[in-house]
């Protein structure tokens, strides 16, 4: 019959994991509606005739997804660009969540732990940066 | 009708789904999708694309709380990441290739049948938190998979530790691509793996199920966003009124569950779900 092996010494993660994953998400959802609702006002206020199947049909946020059109289209005041970068935010909050996840783990010298954290932190940077916009 | 009409409109209606989804436990999220579809007859791959975002804010937003208290096992949940992850991303990928292949109506009577699915499992599955003991296998003792947390309502501290993983690990890969082909959180099928397959307290899966769907939401999100399919000016007015009405129902009915209520919501879910798949067979 194999051997099971003794169960690892548990190592609770430090109560500042927890406050400052809670921080993160807390942080990153609020900065992220700050920004998209200032983002829709200031589109509506711009686009007060455009109906609402037109605005389905165009996506006003598309133009803004590459890097270069981004920091053209804040530095310009675009609503549809803060838009965008509220977007942004909402979607990097977990990916932050997984980084403190990371160095957490590290810091507890918990290497399987930490290598899993890693390993999703690259899927989701292989899904957003390498086979989103392959799709377009 | 003018845009900012709609706009309004969206966010009253989310706020109603919002606060019934958080009174019901099974989230008000779900319903937002056959909403946009049927009523403002939004293309269903965009309407994936607002609902996303909704579930993103959501996260967030109980997932923090449920941080804060430490009912999260927060070991559990980033390693079963590892299967909700690319789970989310294939399902994404896969329904942004149906769109392409001109498939949309498919895709509708999948998640017309999805969506009853859900509805009816989220009506099974109540139960107290009294749960099986659990024979850990080999890489939950590894890896630590076991802890304890205060029940406030018990007054006492109750230990778990996790059972079979690679099962768990098998739902987790299911829950993500469910949740990345229809943009919803899946969290039935995510609590059923913590619950049935790590044999973990229900409030330490629900937890736990509440922090892994915002990551699975971010994958989802981000293979959307990257392929043009996030409109954000259709998805904030629903993820604001959804979180908003989540909030509300969360602070004023705490602890209720009331069962007429979730039967009348899941009626009303079925009741969408079966338009969707009569819209997709080509149906008036």
């Amino acid at each position: 019959m194999p051997q099971t092996p003794p169960a690892a010494p548990h190592r609770e993660l430090p109560a500042d994991a927890y406050r400052d994953m809670t921080r993160i998400l807390r942080i990153g959802l609020i900065t992220a509606l700050v920004i998209l609702l200032g983002g829709i006002v200031a589109y509506l206020a711009e686009n007060s005739s455009i109906g609402f199947r037109q605005m389905v049909a165009q996506n006003p946020i598309v133009h803004y997804l590459g890097l270069d059109a981004l920091a053209q289209g804040l530095a310009t005041g675009q609503p549809e660009a803060y838009l965008t970068l509220g977007v942004l935010v909402l979607v990097a909050t977990p990916i932050a969540r997984v980084v403190t996840g990371l160095y957490f783990f590290a810091r507890n010298r918990e290497r399987e732990m930490a290598l899993v954290a890693t390993t999703v932190g690259i899927l989701l940077f292989v899904g957003i940066l390498v086979i989103g916009p392959f799709l377009r | 009708m003018e845009l900012i009409w709609y706009l309004v409109i969206l966010a009253v209606v989310a706020i109603a789904a919002g606060f019934v989804g958080s009174l019901t436990g099974i989230g008000g999220g779900i319903i937002i999708i056959p909403v946009l579809v049927i009523f403002f007859n939004v293309p269903l791959v965009v309407a994936i694309g607002a609902s996303v975002i909704t579930i993103l804010a959501n996260s967030a937003t109980t997932g923090s709380a449920y941080l804060h208290d430490r009912l999260t096992d927060l070991r559990i949940g980033m390693f079963l990441e590892i299967a909700t992850v690319p789970g989310a991303i294939i399902g994404a990928v896969l329904t942004v290739y149906l769109v392409h292949a001109d498939l949309q109506d498919a895709l509708l009577v999948a998640l017309g049948i999805i969506l009853i699915l859900l509805a009816v499992a989220g009506l099974r599955r109540i139960r107290d938190d009294a749960y099986a003991v659990a024979v850990p296998d080999r890489r939950s003792r590894r890896l630590g998979f076991f802890g304890s947390y205060h029940d406030a309502q018990l007054n006492e501290t109750i230990a778990y530790q996790a059972a079979d993983t690679n099962r768990a690990l098998g739902i987790m890969f299911a829950a993500g691509l469910v949740a990345g082909m229809f943009g919803i959180g899946s969290g039935v099928l995510k609590v059923t793996a913590l619950d049935d397959a790590l044999k973990l307290p229900i409030k330490v899966s629900t937890a736990t199920s509440n922090f892994m769907i915002g990551v699975t939401a971010c994958a989802t999100t981000g293979v959307l966003l990257a392929a043009g399919y996030v409109n954000a000016v259709l998805a904030v007015p629903v993820a604001v009124g959804a979180t908003a009405g989540a909030l509300m129902g969360s602070y004023i009915l705490p602890g209720v569950r009331s069962r007429t209520v979730r039967i009348a919501f899941t009626l009303v879910l079925v009741g969408l779900s079966i338009e969707l798949i009569i819209r997709g067979l080509g149906g008036p």
